[in-house]
């Protein structure tokens, strides 16, 4: 991968010849070198598989130019400026610029709402670069990661699933003898995914470079004891490859044994009805990142398409709870579930890719909407928006803080921050805090009678970000809760939730004092949820046909 | 300065990384098998929102993706063997050296399988009671091809000015907007491309194809009585330009040209958003569900759970298992999943938007009969999926890109036609409601329950279309849904699906799906 020198030295020979063309006013050269390292994992003891299944990568380098032509004899609008992106891969020399500006001309149009490219001195108060973490959030050890630490990872995870399947005495009760325990149908699936992320920024505007160097590891997990419907998750966020054990699959297969039920007979069912549940930090993190948080953008509010329209400065929840994306993550509140207190926190992120501060968005403040994602093309054109009072609420004049350009990424496939797309808003590491955080026993006490779900999947806006409504099944690591504590296993996939996000944002009973970090399919942010008692959620009773079609 | 990239790039480097994967790859100590894909893609596009301009481009990607399957190192053919990959984008230095840059990742490819093929024999020893379905990196056979396929166009996609793409999408755009206020926002973007795929194997397949894809984007965001509704949809095909500029009218392909397929959009979110959100009552009612429903209820309920990869558990941490396979002796093949008049197949041979010839493992393309006349009777499988079941790949391995690794993914999978005539089938209910247009699903895990929200909602009342409703929708168990079938249409309609997300790092990926009018028994959904 290339060294942040390289990437820092050719950001700034870009930036010098793309400035001298004499149809340039303005321009912003991104460079970055990125890989997504990926093992998959399948594992199933009653049907042949690798164990392993995908160790693989891809990689990327390139530049991007985002550049602000003069205005020429034939171009209408916005004065005669336009815009334009271009962008080059694996070629950072003159030749390569040339190609990416070349793209760029080619491709500008007169965006009537373009006001310039990020001016630091246009944002309302002047953002201030957070102070470096020590050690930042990269590991050497992840960005120089061989092929044969790639695959051990992936074996870890095998080694510990094994281990703790092999070590469960309630398999051996369920199976009778223990030659007989691989017909119970263990299954491991997931992944270990490390990402080395190295970018460098300047502009017309921001001409001293700026760059950062990232690193990530995550690890997702599923295990089941299929014969039984005992499904169960684990899974891991590390800044440091040395830190990394594998123990979330000796979690899920553990989640997984616990769930088959043998107390029980296995999982039950539930009737359909209006619940008191307690959402994991894996149902919380799913439903942000789906149903809220599309809400909490400013380019949503323009487009007249959030739940949340025109209520900015209003409570649109539960004083419990306040939800906020801080791409630094420097909070010393967070310190006590940091997995290395001495390095900077996995995600973490000092710089946006524009060149901006990355920093701390509140949301949601005690119930309140006190603020939204933004890059800055969407900072400056709600600005400029006749009707901005009107879809936020307040006028943006007032709300510039709330409305800052904190957020303007530039997104791979997986994660990594990619030259060849344009900066768009994007989130980064969003944590959910309690305004009385409770222990998870006191939430149990507090439910009483209702459902631990400890896992979701496919949760959509059936009807429209707009709406809040969203539907989805749960499908692993619950339970019923009876009398204050965990009673029964709940079986899978045979519960369907029907709900909107502005009731479970308001009916919440109480928070969680823990948050865990939560990772997300095919994404690099990090969700830092703690566990939310929730009153009257609505649950539908699905697929009853399935307990007679495999026996 | 090197020569720009284009799909004519490959020319050139065809010859040398033929030698490369059919001959010097054998050196490599314990390599039982690789393949390369190697593409490139020409591509212009544009963006508008609210009828002015916000981006256009024009541009080019160029990547490569390698498999090895390589035994333990230090042993004979008896050692373990397992899969490693690597994938890489390319850019227009890479042209000249492309053979090193290959081989580099070959050579990572098969350190890759050669230490996870090591560690597999290490947990086999290890665990021997758990560790004995660890198993060889087996590939059923397919003969290696040598072909090319061209792209079908009556426009290149490469011909057309970036400035009449722009224009498209301004245009586009514009058809969305109304007069009277009610489009609060609206976005259009139009793209075409030409893809040129290699895939070369150490068997000796050798196969180039090349896809014209040209495609359309629409949102329009309408105000309302009951609040704001949004509403999206694509247009697309495996053909050139002409797909945007023109209307195209081929069989069960039926696509308006750009400007009227947004009009159209807009006329529909205006109509839905002004309607009452529906109030659903507490039973089972009889539903008509038209083609554009039918063609996301394919793609969800009988698509995706027909894959093999998620049969066979691949996918249990993510897209989820299937309901039609519990393992290899106790699964639903040969039995009775849906009515008799259902049938579903997967075509990638008849046009649609997942078009091919052969898949990304070189497999020849084949219908394959999902379900046929209600019986459940093939998976869509790869060469490993199709190894460890037993039978005949059917060619259905696709990534989305040639430095991913295919997946096992649709194709062009429908709802066979059935002999009524739609009309008829709505005429016959007494009471109950038409389900128009697809918007968003929410599948459960197996994809053993669906619900899915529709565009707009009807009453039928004596056989006549009545009332329309926002905010509705179905719900059911899949397979008491597909037994409540008791009438299908004979108007097929096939559509194109641009963006079906599978995988890790996931992957979107273009595929056709539809279905004709049909007729059942579902709950309705409504808001929340």
């Amino acid at each position: 991968m290339l060294s942040l020198d390289r990437l820092r030295a050719a950001i700034s020979e870009a930036l010098e010849y793309v400035s001298t063309q004499p149809d340039v006013e303005a321009a912003e050269v991104f460079a970055s070198a990125d890989a997504n390292l990926t093992v998959r994992l399948n594992y199933t003891s009653h049907i042949p598989s690798n164990g392993v299944e995908e160790p693989k990568s891809t990689e990327s380098f390139g530049l991007g130019l985002r550049v602000v032509f003069r205005p020429g004899t034939d171009a209408p609008g916005n004065g005669g400026r336009r815009t334009g992106f271009g962008s080059e891969p694996n070629d950072l020399s003159p030749a390569g610029v040339q190609r990416a500006l070349d793209k760029a001309r080619a491709g500008a149009v007169a965006d009537p709402e373009f006001i310039s490219l990020p001016q630091p001195d246009d944002i309302i108060p002047p953002p201030n670069p957070p102070s470096a973490p020590p050690g930042g959030s990269y590991d050497p050890a992840i960005m120089d990661v061989n092929s044969e630490q790639l695959v051990d990872t992936g074996w870890r995870m095998m080694d510990r699933a094994l281990d703790a399947f092999g070590s469960a005495e309630d398999l051996l009760a369920l199976a009778g003898q223990p030659d007989r325990i691989p017909d119970l149908g263990l299954i491991l699936g997931g992944d270990v995914v490390l990402l080395q992320s190295r970018m460098a920024v300047a502009s017309t505007h921001l001409p001293q470079v700026q760059s950062e160097q990232n690193t990530l590891l995550m690890a997702f997990a599923t295990a089941m004891v299929e014969r039984q419907n005992g499904k169960g998750s684990g899974w891991s966020v590390n800044g440091r490859l040395a830190g990394f054990d594998g123990q979330a699959a000796a979690e899920a297969a553990r989640n997984a044994v616990a769930a088959a039920g043998l107390e029980y007979g296995g999982g039950r069912r539930a009737p359909t009805g209006a619940y008191r549940v307690i959402l994991g930090p894996q149902p919380v993190a799913e439903i942000l990142e789906w149903i809220i948080m599309p809400g909490l953008h400013v380019e949503m509010f323009y487009a007249g398409a959030s739940p949340f329209l025109g209520r900015l400065g209003r409570d649109i929840a539960s004083p419990e709870i306040s939800i906020y994306d801080d791409g630094p993550l420097l909070g010393p509140e967070l310190t006590p579930a940091r997995p290395e207190p001495a390095e900077g926190p996995p995600g973490s992120r000092l710089i946006t890719d524009e060149g901006l501060p990355a920093g701390r968005t509140e949301l949601i403040r005690r119930g309140q909407l006190t603020g939204l994602l933004s890059d800055y093309y969407n900072y400056r054109r709600i600005r400029q928006d006749p009707n901005a009072r009107q879809k936020l609420g307040r006028d943006p004049s007032d709300a510039l803080a709330a409305i800052a350009p904190r957020n303007g990424y530039r997104p791979g496939n997986g994660g990594g921050r990619n030259f060849g797309s344009p900066p768009s808003t994007i989130a980064s590491n969003l944590v959910v805090e309690a305004a009385n955080g409770l222990p998870s026993d006191e939430l149990l006490r507090r439910v009483g009678n209702g459902i631990y779900i400890g896992r979701i999947w496919y949760t959509y806006p059936v009807n429209g970000i707009t709406s809040g409504d969203f539907s989805g099944t749960v499908i692993a690591d619950s339970y019923l809760i009876k009398d204050g504590r965990l009673d029964a296993p709940l079986q899978p996939n045979t519960l369907r939730m029907n709900d909107n996000a502005q009731r479970v944002l308001n009916n919440i009973i109480a928070i969680g004092a823990h948050r865990r970090p939560t990772v997300r399919w095919s994404s690099d942010q990090v969700t830092w949820a703690p566990e939310i008692a929730i009153d009257g959620f609505g649950l539908e009773e699905i697929s009853e046909y399935m307990d007679g079609v495999y026996r | 300065m090197p020569p720009r990239i284009s799909a004519e790039t490959l020319d050139t480097l065809r010859p040398g990384l033929r030698s490369l994967i059919a001959e010097r790859a054998k050196r490599l100590p314990g390599l039982r098998y690789c393949d390369l894909r190697i593409e490139v893609r020409e591509e212009k596009g544009a963006v508008a929102e609210n009828g002015a301009p916000k981006a256009g481009s024009e541009d080019y990607s160029f990547d490569f993706g390698i498999r090895a399957i390589s035994g333990a190192s230090g042993g004979g053919p008896q050692r373990a063997s397992a899969a490693g990959y690597y994938g890489r984008v390319l850019g227009q230095s890479d042209a000249a050296n492309i053979e090193a840059v290959v081989w580099e990742g070959l050579e990572q490819a098969h350190r890759r399988a050669q230490a996870s093929a090591a560690q597999k024999e290490g947990m086999r020893q290890r665990y021997p009671l758990l560790g004995g379905s660890l198993s060889d990196s087996e590939l059923a056979p397919v003969p290696p091809a040598v072909d090319t396929v061209s792209a079908a166009y009556a426009i290149d996609p490469r011909s057309v000015p970036l400035d009449a793409v722009i224009r498209m999408a301004v245009d586009g755009c514009r058809a969305l907007q109304d007069t009277r206020g009610q489009v609060v926002y609206c976005a259009a973007s139009a793209s075409a491309q030409l893809l040129r795929e290699l895939f070369i194997s150490s068997d000796g397949a050798d196969i180039d194809q090349t896809f014209a894809q040209t495609e359309g984007f629409a949102i329009a965001v309408c105000s309302g009585e009951h609040g704001n509704f949004e509403l999206y949809d694509f247009t697309g095909h495996q053909r050139g330009w002409e797909i945007l500029a023109d209307d195209y009218d081929n069989g069960p392909i039926k696509l308006p040209n750009f400007v009227d397929f947004c009009g159209q959009l807009s006329a529909d979110a205006r109509e839905a958003a002004a309607a009452p959100p529906l109030k659903p009552p507490e039973r089972d009612v009889v539903v008509v569900t038209n083609p554009h429903f039918n063609t996301l209820l394919v793609h969800e309920v009988v698509g995706h759970p027909s894959e093999l990869d998620r049969a066979l558990k691949y996918e249990t941490g993510y897209a989820g298992r299937s309901w039609f396979l519990k393992d290899l002796r106790d699964h639903q093949l040969g039995q009775q999943i849906a009515s008799p008049l259902v049938s579903a197949f997967s075509d990638p041979l008849m046009e649609g938007y997942g078009s091919f010839r052969y898949d990304h493992e070189g497999t020849p393309a084949r219908r394959a009969y999902i379900i046929r006349d209600g019986v459940l009777e093939e998976f869509l499988n790869n060469r490993q999926t199709a190894a460890i079941m037993g039978v005949s790949p059917n060619g259905s391995a696709r990534a989305t890109e040639a430095q991913l690794v295919p997946l096992i993914r649709m194709t062009n999978t429908v709802f066979a036609p059935g002999d009524r005539n739609p009309q008829d089938i709505i005429a016959e209910v007494d009471r109950g409601y038409y389900i128009e247009g697809h918007r968003t699903p929410s599948i459960a895990e197996s994809r053993e329950n669906f619900r899915i929200t529709a565009v707009k909602v009807y009453e039928i009342e004596n056989g006549q279309l009545g009332r329309l409703y926002r905010d509705g929708g179905i719900t059911a168990d899949s397979r008491d849904y597909f037994r409540s079938i008791d009438a299908v249409g004979n108007d097929l309609r096939v559509n194109p699906i641009p963006n079906c997300g599978k995988g890790q790092p996931m992957q979107a990926k273009r595929m056709s799906n539809g279905g004709p009018t049909m007729r059942g028994t579902a709950r309705l959904t409504g808001p929340g």
